[in-house]
């Protein structure tokens, strides 16, 4: 018997990358004296329960103990990459023009870039890429948000804009996080 | 002690289990005996978040043992309490004695 596999891609996308051997073998070894006391849907059960209580303090955490030129660094790569995420859907509106796709199809797309260069920072900061992707999209929220909520003409935007960019968050974080967790899974494999 | 190294109260658990498992602690084993004594189920995140805190204060140090079948073949995180730990639990018993010292709870009403 094993864990539920999408509890334990929670725990591999939610871990440091440098604890989460050792937080998914602590669940696993309790998983199993559950599993014998209590049957297999007790267990699953107690391993989801674990999962979902333990991912707030997962995130908040971190081992790597970084040096200021690497934070720099990694503020850096977090830059380019949302630069280029931004870039390519400039791209895609300046070929084919936001206003002649249907919105569905905009929202998809979108979101689709936003998954993909979430993985892309996780795949560029092999530590915490999954707080760190939650940064980067934090920042570019904020980034139109402020002057936004300060007044400025030039940043006034359609309802639809405001939920396309608020959307970035958890898409980043998604695409982020599912790169982690396929990347522990092929690492526990190997 | 500096500002900032007080033990908040799950802290003050973790690092009490940690002295009580004695040397070789691990994650797993301490949430169980936190559980098993206090009879509250940390998450197991919660343990981890905590030791690390209370390794980066300098309370406890951690090394990585041998990966076992029984973790899925996954390796453990050992733990054992430094002199600054016993300090700061020593510290934490003195201040919770001399709070309650001249207070009787018999009587308390809430």
């Amino acid at each position: 018997m094993r864990p539920p596999a999408l509890a334990q891609a929670l725990v591999a996308a939610a871990a440091p990358t440098s604890d989460y051997e050792m937080v998914a073998g602590d669940l696993h070894e309790e998983y199993l004296r559950v599993l014998n006391a209590r049957g297999a849907t007790a267990a699953d059960r107690w391993y989801w329960a674990q999962a979902l209580r333990s991912i707030s303090s997962l995130l908040s955490y971190s081992r790597s103990n970084a040096s200021m030129l690497r934070r720099v660094g990694t503020a850096f790569t977090a830059l380019a990459v949302l630069v280029a995420m931004l870039a390519v859907l400039m791209v895609i509106d300046t070929v084919f023009g936001s206003s002649r796709l249907p919105e569905w199809l905009w929202f998809f797309i979108n979101y689709t870039d936003a998954v993909v260069f979430g993985a892309i920072l996780a795949l560029l900061v092999p530590t915490d890429g999954l707080r760190v992707a939650f940064y980067a999209s934090l920042f570019l929220v904020l980034c139109f948000v402020v002057p936004a909520v300060a007044g400025h003409p030039g940043s006034q935007a359609p309802l639809a804009a405001w939920i396309y960019l608020l959307g970035a968050i958890p898409a980043m974080c998604i695409g982020a996080g599912a790169y982690q967790a396929i990347r522990c899974r092929i690492d526990s494999v190997n | 002690m500096a500002k900032g190294e007080y033990l908040g109260e799950f802290e003050h658990i973790v690092l009490l289990t940690v002295l009580r498992l004695g040397d070789g602690a691990y994650g797993a084993m301490i949430r169980m005996e936190i559980e098993r004594v206090t009879g509250r189920s940390p998450a197991i995140g919660a343990v981890h978040a905590t030791l690390e805190r209370l390794e980066r204060k300098q309370f406890v140090s951690s090394w990585i043992g041998e990966p076992t079948a029984e973790r899925g073949g996954k390796a453990k995180r050992h733990f054992k309490i430094e002199a600054d730990g016993v300090s700061a639990l020593k510290d934490a018993r003195q201040t919770l004695e001399r709070l309650h010292a001249g207070v009787s709870l018999r009587n308390a009403t809430a």
